[in-house]
C-alpha cells in the first residue's frame, strides 16, 4: 500500500512517509525470508485474513501475513490482471473477489507476483466476519499447501451481540487456543495474551487519535494517506515497530492540524469515503476530486482498524471485537454509523465505491446511500469499480459521475 | 458585442451544437454524427451556425463544451452532461423533477430539486443495453433505417421477447426470431420494449417523481416513448427537440459564467 507513489502536485506530502516505508520494509523483508528463521526462532507462519484474531496468534509466537494486503499490493504494482487470468484459467470464476483470484495466481504463478508472491504458510487462519468467499478461498489454500485451517465462524449481527452468539464464538476461541497450543507445541498463556492485547489497544487508540484530527478545517488528511497509512494497523496491530510508527504518523498529523495544514490546497468539499480503496487507480482517482478541492477527510474502510476492543476477559473482548465489526453487521447500523461520520466530520456528501468483488460491503450500498441521504442531507455518490482488478474500471464513465457530482456543490 | 453563447454537446454517436442570445432565445442549432473527430465535427457545426445567424466568434461571449468529448474541446469551461441536461430541462419545463435521457452510449436518470439544480442521478454503468447504440445495432441487424422504426413499431400486434440484456446476444437473439418467421415490426415493438424496461428499472430505481421529462436522441422514437410511458405508468414531457436539451444547458451555463 505504501507501494504506491503520490503523483500529486496539490497534494502535502507526509515527512512519516520515510518510516512507514522502513516500518513496512521491514515487515515485508522478515515475512518473505521466513524459511531462514520461521524454524530457528519457532514461530510459525499463517495466513490470516484481515478480521482474524491476530492477538491470539500473536499470543502463540505466530507470524501473520495478510493475502488481501499483499493482493492490493500486487494491485497497485499492475500484476493483479496477469495474476487473476492465471486463476480464471485454473477455473474460478471471473466473478470472484479479486483478492482471492489475484492471490491464488499467486500461488500458482509465484514469477509473476510482486516481491516473488508470499511465503509458504505453515498454517491458515480464516474469520468470516469480513465475508463468506474467505471460508473457500482458505480451503482450497489449505488443500493447496496441505497445512491445517482454523475457522472462527462469527454469526451476522442482524441486531445486538446476544448472549448465545457470543457463548458461540468464545468456544470456538477457546479451541482454536487448544488447536494452536498443538500446532505450535507452545502453551496458552492468558497473560501474554492480555499483553498483546493491550498493545493492541494502544496501536489502536493512536490511529484513532490521528483519525479524529481530520475533524479539524481543513483535514490534515485525505483518503490516500489514510489508505497508505492503514497499511502498519493491518499487519504490525499488536507490536511494538507498529506503536512506534503511529506516535511519529499522529505527531505529524497532530502539528498538521494545529497549524491548520490541510492535505490537500484550498480544501472547499469535504467527503467520506465507503468501501475499500480503488488500489490500481488510488492516485489518478482520488486526484479527480482533490483538484477541485475536494477532500475525503475520512472513511469506512480504514476506519474499520479504529475500533475499541470490548470489555471482558481477553478471550471475551476478542470474540466481541471480531463478531461486532462492521460488515458483519445490519444495513441500518452501517447507515448509521456513516450518519454519524458525516455529522462528526462536517461532511457535505459522501462516496461509495460499489465494490464489484466485495459483496458483503457493497451490496446493500444503495440502501445505505438513500438511507444517509434522507437523514442528513447531503448528496452521495455511487462508484462502480474494483478494489483490485482495472478491468472492473471504466474511466470515462467514472470520471463522468464525478465531474457531475462535484458540480452539485457548486 | 460578445453578446450570444454557445453550448456544444459532443456525444459518443451526435455533436450538438446551440447558439442562444443575451435573452435566451435559441438563434440556432446543428447537429451531425461525431464520426471520427468529434471536435473537427463541433468546429465545423459552430462555424455553420454562426455563419447562418450573420455572426461571427467575436459575438461570442462564452462558449461551454459537455458530454464524452468536451475534455477535447477547447471551450471556456467544460461542465458534465448531467448538469447540462438539468439545465437545458429546466429552462424548457420548470416543472420538471425528473429527467430520463437515453443518450446513444448511455442512459441516465436525473432527480431535480424545485429550483432545476441536480439532487441525485443515475447512470449506466459498463454496458450499452437500454441506449441509443443498443437500438442502432439491432435495427441494422433487421435492415431498417433508424427513422423507420416508429412506424413499423407502431404497426406492430404482438412484440416478441428480447431477453438478453447484452447487445450481442441480443442481435442473435433477434436472428434467430427473424429465422422463426417473427414480424419485424413485432422485433422492433420487443426491442423498444426491452430498452424501456431497462431505463424503466434504473428509473424506478432512482425514484419518480413527476413532471417526468425524456430527452436524448431515443425520445425521437415513438415506440420507445409508448413502451417507456406504458412501463412507468406516467406521462412522459418530451421537448420538440429532444436531441439538444444539453447543449441548450451548456449555452445556459455559458451566459452564467460570462454574467
Amino acid at each position: 500500500m505504501n507501494e504506491v507513489r503520490e503523483k500529486q502536485s496539490n497534494y502535502r506530502p507526509l515527512s512519516s512517509k520515510k518510516a512507514l516505508q522502513k516500518t513496512m520494509g521491514r515487515y515485508y523483508a522478515l515475512t518473505n525470508y521466513h524459511r531462514y528463521w520461521g524454524k530457528i526462532f519457532r514461530r510459525p507462519l499463517a495466513w490470516v485474513t484481515s478480521g482474524a484474531p491476530v492477538e491470539l496468534l500473536r499470543a502463540f509466537n505466530i507470524h501473520s501475513a495478510y493475502p488481501e494486503q499483499y493482493a492490493a499490493i500486487y494491485s497497485a504494482r499492475n500484476a493483479t490482471v496477469a495474476l487473476c487470468e492465471v486463476s480464471e484459467a485454473a477455473g474460478y470464476s471471473q466473478d470472484l473477489c479479486s483478492y482471492a483470484r489475484s492471490n491464488i495466481g499467486g500461488v500458482l504463478r509465484p514469477d509473476l507476483a510482486p516481491l516473488g508472491g508470499m511465503p509458504k504458510p505453515n498454517l491458515l487462519v480464516a474469520c468470516n466476519n469480513i465475508c463468506g468467499t474467505v471460508l473457500k478461498w482458505y480451503e482450497v489454500l489449505a488443500r493447496h499447501f496441505k497445512v491445517p485451517l482454523l475457522v472462527l465462524d462469527t454469526p451476522f449481527l442482524p441486531h445486538e451481540f446476544t448472549a448465545q452468539a457470543k457463548a458461540y464464538v468464545l468456544e470456538q476461541l477457546i479451541s482454536m487456543a487448544n488447536d494452536l497450543e498443538k500446532i505450535t507445541g507452545c502453551p496458552f498463556d492468558e497473560k501474554k495474551l492480555a499483553a498483546e492485547m493491550k498493545r493492541s489497544r494502544e496501536i489502536t487508540s493512536l490511529w484513532i487519535e490521528t483519525r479524529q484530527y481530520c475533524q479539524n478545517s481543513p483535514s490534515p488528511l485525505n483518503a490516500p494517506d489514510l489508505f497508505i497509512n492503514m497499511a502498519p494497523i493491518v499487519v504490525l496491530r499488536g507490536s511494538k515497530a507498529g506503536i512506534e510508527y503511529y506516535r511519529k504518523l499522529r505527531d505529524e498529523v497532530k502539528q498538521r492540524a494545529a497549524l491548520a495544514q490541510g492535505a490537500i490546497e484550498d480544501e472547499r468539499i469535504r467527503l467520506v469515503w465507503d468501501n475499500i480503496a480503488i488500489w490500481p487507480q488510488l492516485f489518478s482517482f482520488y486526484k479527480m476530486f482533490s483538484e477541485k478541492g475536494a477532500c475525503f477527510i475520512t472513511d469506512t474502510y480504514s476506519g474499520g482498524w479504529a475500533v475499541e476492543h470490548a470489555p471482558g476477559t481477553p478471550m471475551e473482548s476478542l470474540a466481541a471485537t471480531y463478531t461486532e465489526i462492521f460488515l458483519n453487521r445490519s444495513p441500518k447500523y452501517r447507515a448509521n454509523q456513516l450518519i454519524k461520520l458525516i455529522e462528526d466530520y462536517k461532511a457535505n456528501g459522501f462516496v461509495m465505491h460499489s465494490n464489484r468483488s466485495c459483496k458483503p460491503y457493497s451490496l446493500v450500498q444503495e440502501v445505505i446511500r438513500k438511507e444517509v441521504m434522507r437523514e442528513t442531507g447531503v448528496p452521495g455518490l455511487m462508484i462502480e469499480a474494483d478494489m483490485a482488478d482495472p478491468r472492473a474500471y471504466a474511466e470515462e464513465p467514472v470520471r463522468n459521475r464525478v465531474q457531475a457530482f462535484l458540480e452539485t456543490f457548486l | 458585442m460578445p453578446n450570444h453563447y454557445i453550448g456544444v454537446d459532443i456525444g459518443s454517436l451526435t455533436v450538438k451544437v446551440v447558439l442562444i442570445d443575451d435573452d435566451l432565445k435559441i438563434i440556432g442549432q446543428g447537429k451531425e454524427r461525431a464520426g471520427y473527430s468529434g471536435r473537427t465535427i463541433a468546429q465545423k457545426l459552430i462555424a455553420e451556425v454562426l455563419a447562418k445567424s450573420g455572426l461571427t466568434t467575436q459575438n461570442v461571449g462564452a462558449t461551454v463544451a459537455t458530454g464524452y468529448g468536451r475534455v477535447t474541446f477547447s471551450a471556456d469551461r467544460e461542465v458534465s452532461e448531467i448538469t447540462c441536461q438539468a439545465k437545458g430541462i429546466s429552462h424548457l419545463f420548470p416543472s420538471a423533477r425528473t429527467v430520463i435521457d437515453i443518450g446513444g452510449q448511455d442512459s441516465k436518470v436525473i432527480k431535480l430539486f424545485p429550483n432545476g439544480k441536480v439532487a441525485d442521478f443515475t447512470m449506466n454503468d459498463k454496458c450499452a443495453a437500454g441506449t441509443g447504440r443498443f437500438l442502432e445495432v439491432m435495427a441494422s441487424a433487421l435492415e431498417v433505417d433508424w427513422q423507420e422504426i416508429s412506424e413499423l413499431v407502431s404497426a406492430s400486434k404482438k412484440p416478441t421477447k428480447i431477453s438478453s440484456f447484452c447487445t450481442v446476444f441480443a442481435e442473435s437473439e433477434i436472428i434467430s426470431q427473424v429465422s422463426a418467421g417473427e414480424l419485424k415490426a413485432d422485433i422492433l415493438a420487443g426491442v423498444c420494449d426491452s430498452v424501456a424496461s431497462r431505463v424503466a428499472s434504473m428509473s424506478r430505481r432512482t425514484g419518480l417523481e413527476p413532471d417526468i421529462v425524456f430527452t436524448g436522441g431515443v425520445a425521437h422514437n415513438d415506440g420507445v416513448v409508448k413502451a417507456l410511458a406504458k412501463q412507468l405508468d406516467f406521462s412522459l414531457l418530451i421537448s420538440q427537440e429532444p436531441v439538444i436539451t444539453a447543449a441548450l444547458g451548456a449555452a445556459l451555463i455559458a451566459r452564467e459564467i460570462k454574467k
